[in-house]
């Protein structure tokens, strides 16, 4: 009984941590060098070790807000069958974006104190 | 400006222009031949044409980029098919003999109250935007 509301609890925790994850993990696989979408969402669901999943059109979607604001450029390249593909990258500002984003809110779980509790 | 004006939103555009026309051709030849039921049908099927013009490319708008304009680009693009069919009609001597010019520049009138109280909510949801986009729907 405990154990299904354990599961439960922790079912309903991660819905939450993973909804603004998203963004992060697009720019990560950006920040590896440039991708298509394929090779994105493949990159999202190979690191985070399939915690993460999504779907192309919500990739697109995201991606085209990105390419909107700024943040996200794309260039034409040959696939290896039928039409060019876009290969998305992160642009000046994306990487300025990311960089700040990981420095307030990401590296703060490498210092000692909270790497300790981590392991604890 | 080349943001705002969208493929959705110059398909969505040319519909209203053609329902416009539609609805144009059945009210005036509804009052020529004075019948009410007519009149009346010509209204509702037209509003709940131009209803499902605005739903389907609204949507199809909203999924693909979805520019924070609470529908103020729409309305507008409403305002001006409606109102320029409307006008060209009575200029070109379509209308209806028991129907009057005023009537389309009355209409247009007080929609415009409508359309200037939505430009001025449209201005207010600007300022929580980034590039045309809302705030806090940029990042998932």
């Amino acid at each position: 009984m405990t154990k299904d509301i354990l599961l439960d609890l922790l079912s309903s925790w991660e819905e939450t941590y993973k909804k603004g994850q998203l963004t992060l993990w697009i720019f990560l696989a950006l920040k590896d060098g440039q991708k298509y979408v394929d090779e994105i969402k493949e990159f999202i669901e190979t690191k985070s070790q399939n915690t993460i999943s999504c779907e192309e059109q919500s990739l697109y979607r995201n991606l085209r807000k990105y390419e909107h604001i700024d943040v996200v450029s794309f260039e034409n390249k040959k696939g290896n069958k039928g039409p060019d593909r876009k290969y998305y990258f992160l642009t000046k500002m994306g990487n300025e974006l990311l960089e700040i984003f990981i420095e307030r809110n990401i590296k703060l779980f490498f210092s000692n104190e909270i790497n300790n509790l981590l392991k604890k | 400006m080349k943001t705002l004006i969208t493929p959705n939103l110059i398909k969505f555009t040319l519909a209203t222009l053609v329902l416009t026309v539609m609805f144009r051709i059945g009210l005036s030849t509804s009052i020529t031949n004075q019948i009410l039921v007519a009149i009346i049908m010509s209204a509702v099927v037209y509003a709940i044409l131009m209803w499902l013009n605005g739903y389907y490319f609204g949507k199809k708008e909203h999924e693909y980029l979805p520019i924070y304009d609470i529908g103020f680009r729409f309305h507008l693009a409403t305002f001006f098919g409606h109102n320029i069919i409307s006008i060209f009609w009575f200029l070109f001597g379509f209308e209806s003999k028991y129907e009057n010019i005023k009537t389309v520049y009355l209409t247009a009138l007080i929609w415009s109250v409508f359309l200037i109280t939505h430009l001025i909510l449209y201005l207010f949801a600007r300022k929580t935007s980034i590039k045309n986009l809302n705030k806090d729907d940029l990042f998932e």
